[in-house]
């Protein structure tokens, strides 16, 4: 999978509490499930996204891969990662 | 970074006793019948595992099982440690043991000596379970935090190992890599999966009747709808409902909200706790496990104690591990959500006051993990560092090295043991020998930038990983790397002696330089640490054997090896490479005794010990001596093989040593059998009790006299001329005189 902008989209509408859980990326809640857009780095980041959804309990529905141009609205925020390791606890080996 | 060293006898690293603790069952805790009847229907598999994501009640519902079974039960935690397959074991074997005395000895001693196989543990382990005839379950929790490819290939090894009373039963996330399919299709594998744990209606309705919520029955349907049956959302519903004055309209709202069920849940139950409790709920939940001393050490309190047990009656959320009340942890949904709440740089000094507490309360694997998730990679540094010997003499040189690489470029230059000590590690393990270089770098560049923070005891370690190089075929470099691990080794790192010397020994034999070998193997014997470093010692051993059986000193050689092989067979390194130098010395002594068909059994078992994936100097060798011997007995043909294979091997090697030579002298012999062979058919070597008799009656003797001569009886003689008749292919005197002429038999006398 290339690097580039993603939407993964998870059941049910997530509040603000979830903001700190996906460092760098979007989060936006409507029609009874919840949007994770932005910027993935590689494998490893996504894997990260995919446990850190897992270990929530979050019931994934998609995920897609998104250009620039269809960027949502007002709710995007600009290109621009976190340089840790975001939405994974520092666990070690 | 001071130089002082572990003592010799370093304490192994042990087993983290959490770990192995049963989950107590909640009092809350719904019968799950329907899925307690599905685990006992699967008794017939070697295999159970349950499937799902977090909050389906896996570990809850094994628990319960666990509870209702008569037979003994074995509950292994996992977590990402277990990537190494010996601290796995390790753990297991410990549960085995405990179990019945003598059960998992076996695997434990074999796993404590480091670089054992696991295939080798795992099968003693299993065969003592297979023997004891009990029926037994062993869970495994968690499964799926476990990733690498050694560890679950382990288990599914064992699984399929499985003598009949055995079971085990996995709970996981995600489905994992250990064979399932190929066991599916053999109907080894019973699964229970996220749709068979959901809650049914029914199964919500005994829910809400046990906590004695009341509710519509129209409201029990609407609930398991809206939580989907999800164990984890309906526990959560349950703890808010009950304590509302009317639960029928908490469902309204609750399916009248698009949020998602543990999001709008958590709030709600956190709102309705007192604030003494939220704050001591959110602030532990950063901790993994825990006791009641560890909360107050880190939260500055005086009533964990109070608050746990407390906790602990009125919900779901805090699991106790163990019915004294001392461990407990969170259940992951719940801790992962609490998380979220806590701020960063408050949940890192909470975990690193964990920390500081586990290492003061001798947890080292606990406070490493904790200092690691507290981003502290300067604590994990120090930890592992007071730690090192302990985890490499235990064995557990994977996690050591994964540790090693989990650490920043910058922490192991600051601490060049450890890299020094991941380079061992790593060249132990057979890793790549880009690995092994790179660490060696990074701890040069540490004695560049930093030389003060050098000590003999990193010089040590470094020189002896270097002088590994012999297995890749460089004698003189070994050598040399091998005296300066020595020299470090005398000036401060008296506790690594014994396997400085027996590399240096190991590095002199091949170089030839036998007394010097004989010295160095001498001093690692004697010391008193010596049997604490099992492969040193055996291997040190086996060259005493070698180098006596080489000059002519049988008995000395014979002695030595029989040292060296019970020792072994005691420490579980009677198949790893050291046993085989014992082996070829045996090997050696008997050819010279005339003992030719031990001497080639000998030989062989000498040459399987050494074989390996790559060419080394030893399978080189160890080649040569089964060449050597199989001349002696004149199988000329495979010996032609050995030799040959030897002197491919060698000609690859950078600096064979002293190889050459003996493979030179080798074919000179086999060249000389094959010509005599050719014209005296020679059928195979009289022995030194034969050739004596020959050379009476090569003197004139007659028979009587030679006995006389001898002191042994006439029809002793009698038996030993026929030996030689058969032996030199003669049907008279002249002609095995003639015969072990032209062989150079009688040559010297």
């Amino acid at each position: 999978m290339p690097q580039g902008r993603y939407r993964l989209v998870v059941d049910g509408e997530l509040g603000p509490r979830y903001a700190s859980a996906f460092d760098g990326m979007t989060i936006h809640a409507h029609n009874g499930e919840t949007e994770i857009t932005g910027a993935i780095i590689d494998q490893s980041h996504l894997q990260g996204l995919l446990e850190r959804i897992g270990s929530l309990g979050l019931t994934l529905h998609s995920v897609t891969p998104i250009s620039a141009e269809h960027a949502v609205g007002a709710h995007v925020q600009p290109a621009g990662v976190s340089d840790t390791d975001p939405g994974a606890t520092s666990k070690g080996p | 970074m001071s130089s002082r060293t572990e003592p010799a006898g370093a304490r192994r690293l042990g087993v983290s006793e959490p770990k192995l603790l049963l989950p107590r069952v909640h009092a809350g805790t719904v019968r799950r019948a329907r899925l307690l009847e599905l685990l006992d229907k699967g008794s017939g598999s070697p295999l159970t595992v349950l499937d799902a994501g977090v909050g389906y009640g896996k570990t809850t519902l094994l628990r319960s099982w666990c509870a209702e079974r008569p037979e003994p039960v074995i509950w292994l935690t996992l977590d990402a440690g277990d990537d190494d397959p010996v601290r796995l074991w390790t753990h297991l074997a410990t549960g085995v043991e405990r179990l019945g005395r003598g059960l998992g000895g076996r695997a434990l001693a074999s796993l404590s000596v480091r670089g054992s196989s696991i295939e080798t543990a795992v099968e003693e382990l299993i065969s003592g379970l297979g023997v004891s005839g009990h029926p037994l379950a062993i869970v495994l929790d968690d499964l799926h935090t476990v990733s690498s490819e050694r560890s679950l290939r382990s288990v599914a090894d064992a699984t399929r190992q499985l003598p009949a009373n055995v079971r085990v039963l996995v709970s996981t996330r995600s489905d994992p890599a250990i064979g399932v399919p190929s066991l599916r299709a053999g109907g080894m594998v019973a699964e229970i999966r996220a749709r068979d744990l959901a809650f049914t209606v029914e199964e919500t309705r005994g829910l809400v009747l046990r906590e004695g919520i009341a509710m519509s029955e129209d409201s029990v349907t609407l609930l398991a709808e809206r939580t989907e049956g999800w164990p984890a959302g309906l526990y959560l519903a349950a703890l808010w409902l009950r304590d509302l004055e009317d639960p029928d309209e908490g469902v309204r709202s609750l399916v009248g909200s698009a949020r998602h069920i543990a999001d709008y849940l958590t709030d709600e139950v956190l709102s309705v706790l007192a604030p003494p409790t939220r704050d001591f709920l959110l602030r532990t939940s950063v901790l993994g496990r825990f006791t009641p001393d560890l909360c107050d050490a880190v939260l500055d309190r005086e009533d964990s104690a109070r608050v746990l047990a407390e906790l602990a009656r009125s919900n779901m959320f805090l699991v106790a591990l163990d019915a004294e009340g001392r461990w407990y942890r969170y259940h992951h949904l719940f801790a992962e959500l609490l998380q979220l709440e806590c701020e960063h740089e408050h949940v890192r000094e909470l975990r690193r006051r964990a920390a500081a507490w586990c290492a003061t309360h001798g947890l080292i694997e606990d406070a490493i993990q904790y200092a690691a998730a507290a981003d502290d990679p300067a604590t994990v540094a120090q930890l592992l560092i007071q730690s090192h010997l302990a985890f490499i003499r235990g064995g557990r040189i994977e996690q050591f090295l994964g540790w090693v690489r989990w650490l920043p470029r910058d922490v192991l230059r600051e601490n060049p043991l450890l890299p020094a000590a991941g380079a061992t590690c790593a060249a132990l393990l057979a890793h790549p020998s880009l690995e092994v270089r790179q660490l060696l770098a990074t701890a040069e560049q540490a004695r560049r930038q930093r030389p003060h923070a050098w000590s003999p005891y990193i010089e040590a370690v470094v020189e002896v990983t270097r002088a590994m190089k012999i297995e890749r075929g460089d004698v003189s470099a070994a050598v040399r790397h091998a005296r300066r691990a020595l020299v470090a080794a005398r000036a401060g790192a008296d506790a690594l002696s014994v396997g400085v010397l027996a590399s240096l020994s190991q590095a002199l034999f091949f170089a030839g330089e036998l007394d010097e070998t004989r010295r160095a193997a001498v001093e690692a014997v004697e010391r008193p640490d010596a049997p604490d470093v099992p492969d040193g010692y055996v291997g040190s051993l086996g060259l005493l054997a070698l180098i006596d059986a080489e000059q002519g000193r049988t008995e000395s050689a014979e002695a030595w090896a029989r040292q060296a092989l019970s020792f072994a067979h005691e420490h579980f390194q009677a198949q790893s490479w050291t046993a085989s130098l014992a082996h070829l010395g045996l090997a050696v002594a008997c050819a010279s005794t005339g003992r030719l068909d031990e001497a080639e059994r000998e030989a062989l078992r000498g040459e399987r010990l050494r074989r390996s994936a790559q060419p080394t100097i030893g399978h080189a060798h160890a080649l040569l001596v089964l060449a050597q011997v199989r001349v002696r007995r004149s199988r000329l043909d495979r010996a032609a093989r050995d030799l040959e294979r030897a002197q491919r091997a060698i000609a690859e090697f950078a600096d064979p040593g002293r190889l050459p030579a003996i493979a030179a002298a080798i074919e000179h012999d086999l060249s000389t059998a094959r010509a005599d062979a050719g014209s005296h058919r020679i059928v195979e070597m009289p022995s030194a009790a034969e050739l004596a008799v020959l050379r009476g009656l090569a003197t004139g003797l007659s028979r009587r006299e030679i006995g006389a001569k001898l002191y042994i009886s006439l029809n002793t003689v009698k038996s030993h001329i026929r030996e030689l008749y058969r032996k030199l292919g003669a049907t008279s005197r002249a002609g095995a005189i003639a015969s072990a002429e032209a062989r150079g038999l009688l040559d010297g006398h």
